[in-house]
């Protein structure tokens, strides 16, 4: 596997240095605002939203270079908890990043890096589940909100296995059950399947939410650790969600390719 | 019975059985028996529907039909076969055509239309009579392609807001605006199109225009074109079945618009038709479900799983499907 050094490290360097988890996420957002509420009284978070950042590109800190617009962090505290193997993990998946991003094959890209692509997603509200339909993939994520909890593992599903509660006016998903193969932006930044995503979405005027999310990961990171970003209401008159079907583009580009390495290594 | 095959099987039975067999069980597949009823569609659902009683549709507070939850679909899975057939293997049960009009149950393709389809389904390569040696393409499904209309062919959920009619399905949305909005110019192309939704009395209309062409109809090489559009038609008959009509025009390639036809039931309210319903728990590694995962749409993640189907079906030497262009 790719990462069992790093899984015999780890068992002895997480019980060490597991921490409890303060922070952004914990906190909430108190916010004098009032939103406009669905019939059971939860804010009504409906609409077509986008993060405006570079945290796609990069999570943390960054200069520009060709085609990558140089930005801040959005995670607490800058910069990413990593455990000595996995920065240097990290630091090689930044140097063939080009071939081994998983979003250059067009994969689902996981929670929470499909929020922070440069693509708009839409939520639809219901009683007992909230629907995220993104327009990378038209991917759907069902976030159930009916008290079930997850199923049992282990399960690698790409995009984890969401269950969802309201935490006063905020949305607060936890999303477990993840495989090992997504990256968290194009800059190497990575997880394992023990990954345990927290999200929050809290709103804080009529065209912003608050997205808060803590990752923990005791085989990769010496302690949980979060970050943030606003989310922005789409404006246009008619916004609608189109359609980016990455992987019929890659095939279309790659078939006749002789050069390609996209068949090969099954 | 027979249960739905995971989209990426038709990769694999175009190979050989060898790999097949060594490739292990797959949660949630079956085959066909030759002895299987032939499955109706819309041959025996034009004459169900005629005999059926003015309906009166429960309403949205905003009057318009309540079509909301989920319903079943027709096809969808990547094996579909469009027109009338007798059993041809174990993917491919007997089935009646999808074409309600023309009376024939056949696609009225233009002659170069007809003679560009069965070059296509010659070189399918899935082992059929009629085949020519050569390889040429496999369905866009086989590649975990989803576009317009296997989508609508497939299980889904509908769910109404004021102004858009929103369809959640296995691997895939549509958010249909039905607010009089404006389309997009027709050179922006669609693998699902532009849809643009209306109320004709209780049938929710949908034009699909802007698509590029690069679908099929089913998995045989039904296929359109980018000049091609088409319009649903959604319909509540009873409390628990959608009339659904499809109606395809496009004169580049067919001699007059023509028009597909089948009910979308309810799960467990009438005879399935492929496939009933939306898939759970179809993850290879998901452990056995449990009650309350039931009715849950668990990850399906086609593409990301089908690196070796790919994979065959490029070193076989199929070509990827570019569109057809018809003549002037």
């Amino acid at each position: 596997m790719r990462y069992r050094t790093g899984r015999l490290l780890l068992g002895v360097t997480a019980i060490c240095t597991f921490a409890p988890t303060p922070g952004l996420g914990q906190t909430g957002a108190p916010s004098a605002y009032e939103p406009p509420r669905t019939s059971d009284g939860h804010p009504n978070l409906e609409g077509i939203w986008q993060a405006l950042n570079t945290a796609a590109w990069d999570l943390e800190d960054h200069s520009a270079s060709l085609g990558v617009p140089a930005g801040l962090s959005v995670v607490e505290g800058g910069a990413i908890p990593y455990q000595d193997w996995a920065l240097e993990k990290k630091q090689a998946n930044f140097e063939h990043r080009t071939t081994l991003d998983p979003e250059a094959q067009c994969y689902l890209p996981g929670v929470p890096r499909i929020t922070y692509m440069p693509y708009p997603f839409q939520i639809i509200q219901q009683a007992d589940k909230i629907s995220i339909a993104y327009e990378y993939l038209r991917t759907v994520r069902f976030i159930h909100m009916n008290g079930v909890p997850h199923p049992p593992g282990p399960i690698d599903w790409w995009m984890g296995d969401s269950r969802g509660h309201w935490e006063g006016d905020t949305l607060v998903v936890d999303v477990v059950h993840f495989n090992d193969q997504t990256w968290l932006d194009r800059a190497g930044n990575f997880h394992s399947a023990a990954l345990h995503v927290v999200e929050r979405y809290t709103p804080t005027g009529p065209d912003h939410l608050l997205y808060e999310v803590t990752i923990e990961d005791p085989e990769v990171f010496t302690r949980p650790w979060t970050m943030s970003m606003p989310l922005y209401r789409h404006q246009e008159a008619h916004s609608e969600l189109l359609e980016y079907q990455c992987s019929s583009y890659l095939l279309e580009q790659e078939w006749d390719n002789p050069a390609s390495t996209l068949f090969e290594g099954h | 019975m027979s249960y739905r095959l995971p989209a990426a099987v038709p990769a694999l039975v175009l190979i050989p059985c060898a790999f097949l067999l060594t490739s292990g069980p797959v949660v949630g597949q079956g085959f066909w028996r030759e002895d299987a009823p032939k499955i109706p569609m819309a041959p025996t659902w034009v004459a169900e529907k005629a005999e059926l009683p003015p309906y009166d549709p429960p309403r949205t507070p905003d009057g318009v039909p309540d079509l909301q939850g989920f319903w079943g679909g027709a096809g969808g899975d990547g094996l579909s076969y469009l027109e009338d057939h007798e059993f041809v293997d174990v993917t491919t049960p007997a089935q009646e055509t999808f074409i309600s009009d023309p009376p024939d149950g056949k696609v009225p393709y233009t002659p170069w239309g007809l003679a560009k389809r069965n070059e296509i389904l010659a070189g399918l390569g899935r082992g059929w009579p009629g085949e020519s040696p050569e390889r040429l393409y496999s369905s866009p499904a086989a590649y975990c392609q989803y576009f317009m209309p296997r989508f609508s062919f497939s299980a889904l959920e509908i769910i109404q807001r004021p102004g858009a009619v929103i369809m959640l399905g296995d691997e895939g949305h549509r958010v249909i605006p039905t607010d009089e909005r404006p389309s997009f110019d027709d050179s922006a192309k669609f693998w699902f199109g532009v849809s643009r939704g209306r109320w004709e009395g209780d049938t929710l209309v949908v034009e699909v225009r802007n698509l590029n062409g690069l679908g099929w109809f089913d998995s045989t090489g039904q296929f359109y074109t980018e000049n091609t559009r088409m319009t649903e038609r959604f319909r509540l008959v009873d409390a628990d079945t959608i009339d659904y009509e499809i109606t395809i025009e496009d004169p580049t390639v067919y001699t007059r618009p023509w028009t597909m036809s089948f009910p979308r039931r309810r799960p467990g309210t009438g005879p399935n038709l492929r496939r009933s319903r939306l898939p759970s728990a179809v993850a290879i590694n998901a452990p056995p479900v449990e009650d309350p995962y039931e009715n849950e749409v668990w990850e399906e993640a086609c593409y990301e799983g089908n690196g070796e189907g790919r994979a065959a079906l490029h070193a076989l030497g199929y070509e990827w499907f570019r569109g057809v262009t018809p003549p002037e």
